[in-house]
């Protein structure tokens, strides 16, 4: 799981500082990185431009999109449960996922390994296989209505999919992962002999935790919380498969007025308001956290 | 164990089941014989596979999603690769914001990227092809490869490169036969993941896949909005089962480099 990129050490050649003045590569390797750059342009930053062109020319520079927008409170709704349903989500992966990178990171090695593999298996299965387990689970005829009306719980199914609690735990299940993941890369490498000395000196365990740990874990925390904040800002699957027609998201609204209402206009305004806030989010937990914590643990 | 850690494992058993038992239980209902799904299943059928290995639309969707797989796991590998090395072992300004740049698009909400592409796409008449597809998921897969092949560039010493190319090696030369196999591991995991990124991938698919180029996640996300047939749990355990072998490609990957240099 160190995998995250040390986006500060220089690649000078020279082998981690110490070895003598060799000779830098001669042609030097930089020249490399122009296939990418020139496959980012045509696939990445061309797209992008042509985005924020379709949302200020509608012909001639405007912000009616932008204040379409605005003023239909339709919209302005979407973006209200946009944020609610991330959240939300940030919050309940939070409070599973700390106490679960805690005991990974001072668990013993091989049961660290085997929680590591339960988590990583769920977080490289496909999205939309997690989200129709959800379907089958929480469904009116499903395993868990099914169950409940066996026991005498309930009289009739209770709607458990297809509303805000079915996201909310699809989402949940999803971005869990990438709460625990870069939690547990930063509580790694606490050091255990410093809660140890705070025990010492006479500190209850709790007062140990709260006044050692916890604050050396915020970085993790940022990590996480950011992470899992911009991911739910953008999810499109699981609003768009577990959600009813009150959980229309940013996202899910996109695909709406691109598809079925063919307003490029709104769409591609909606899609830019949408990066901002994503873009946003990232710095913040970025400036905080180091960029290479946000990318690197999210692949372990 | 005290009361708090025995309580603390309670916890995290039960969040990791959270985890995992939902994808445990569409694999086992995958096996049942009835139309209507109940767990645990009346009974052992291989029926809902039957259904998908007689099924010609599932099958082709299947080979598409194969073969995208492994072309974009080639290209993405390559491209990433390269730039991974031209970042850490090279000297160009701005080498840490073109980093940031290639590894942005996996932060990148995809539906913003979905809409970008088509803009892209629509004029040449490539949406609704596997390239559309293609070139989609390359971007997306690129990024894990800069992060996994930068990090193990980092991890390795170039004074092996260096002291090729004073022997007398040309460029490509010590590329292929001093750099790359060193992070050997590295780029089989990058492949994995690529492979895995651009197999499961479900947004770009149905933005730019169109009839003409159904992938198996399409062709699940249809099947899960309109019918909800069984033969989708049948499918949902294949998709496991390649996941799991892509993880276990990745983990013996990793412990041969481990082994080697022990």
């Amino acid at each position: 799981m160190d995998a995250a990129p040390d986006l500060n050490s220089g690649g000078t050649g020279g082998g981690g500082g110490s070895a003598p003045a060799a000779s830098p590569w001669r042609p030097r390797p930089d020249w490399l990185v122009a296939f990418a750059l020139v496959f980012f342009a045509v696939v990445y930053a061309y797209p992008l431009v042509r985005l924020v062109a379709w949302s200020f020319w509608a012909p001639g520079f405007t912000f009616r999109n932008f204040a379409q927008i605005v003023a239909e409170p339709a919209y302005l709704q979407a973006f209200y449960n946009t944020v609610e349903i991330a959240g939300i989500a940030t919050a309940v992966c939070l409070a599973l996922g700390y106490p679960l990178a805690y005991l990974m990171a001072t668990t013993d090695p091989r049961p660290r390994m085997i929680l590591g593999a339960l988590i990583l298996i769920p977080f490289w299965t496909s999205v939309l296989v997690r989200t129709l387990a959800w379907v089958v689970l929480l469904g009116r005829n499903g395993i868990i209505n099914q169950a409940l009306l066996a026991w005498g719980l309930v009289e009739r199914p209770i709607p458990l999919v297809f509303n805000n609690i079915g996201v909310q735990i699809g989402m949940v299940h999803v971005l869990l992962p990438f709460m625990v993941l870069p939690l547990y890369a930063v509580m790694a490498r606490i050091d255990p002999s410093l809660v140890t000395a705070a025990r010492s000196l006479g500190a209850s365990p709790a007062r140990a935790f709260l006044a050692v740990f916890a604050p050396l874990s915020l970085p993790g925390v940022v990590a996480g919380a950011s992470l899992v904040f911009l991911m739910a800002l953008g999810f499109y699957v699981t609003p768009a498969l577990l959600g009813g027609p009150n959980e229309i998201t940013v996202a899910t609204l996109i695909e709406i007025m691109v598809r079925d209402l063919l307003d490029w206009g709104s769409g591609a305004a909606l899609g830019l308001l949408l990066l901002a806030g994503v873009a946003s989010v990232f710095a913040a937990g970025a400036v905080y956290a180091g960029a290479g914590r946000l990318v690197g643990a999210e692949r372990a | 164990m005290s009361a708090g850690r025995l309580a603390l494992w309670l916890y995290g058993g039960a969040i990791v089941a959270f985890l995992c038992l939902p994808i445990a239980i569409v694999a086992a209902v995958s096996f049942g014989p009835s139309v209507i799904v109940h767990f645990p299943p009346a009974g052992f059928s291989w029926r809902w596979y039957a259904n998908y290995v007689g099924s010609g639309p599932w099958l082709a969707a299947t080979w598409l999603s194969v073969e995208l797989g492994i072309a974009v796991a080639a290209a993405a590998t390559a491209l990433g690769t390269f730039a991974a090395i031209a970042i850490v072992r090279g000297q160009f300004l701005g080498r840490r914001a073109v980093e940031f740049l290639l590894i942005s698009p996996m932060v990148a909400p995809t539906i913003v990227l979905a809409l970008g592409l088509y803009l892209l796409l629509a004029p040449w008449k490539l949406v609704g092809t596997p390239i559309a597809l293609f070139l989609a998921h390359t971007l997306v897969a690129m990024p894990i490869v800069v992060v996994i092949a930068g990090a193990a560039l980092k991890r390795t010493d170039a004074s092996m490169e260096l002291a090729a190319r004073s022997l007398g090696a040309g460029f490509w030369r010590t590329l292929w036969y001093v750099t790359l196999p060193t992070i050997r591991p590295a780029l089989v995991s990058s492949a994995a993941f690529a492979f895995l990124t651009s197999f499961d991938e479900v947004v770009l698919a149905i933005f730019l896949g169109g009839p003409g180029a159904a992938t198996l996640p399409k062709r699940m996300w249809e099947g899960i909005k309109n019918e909800l047939d069984p033969t989708l749990t049948a499918v949902s355990t294949i998709l496991v089962v390649v996941s799991l072998a892509a993880l276990a490609v990745v983990e013996l990957s990793r412990r041969g480099e481990r082994s080697r240099q022990a």
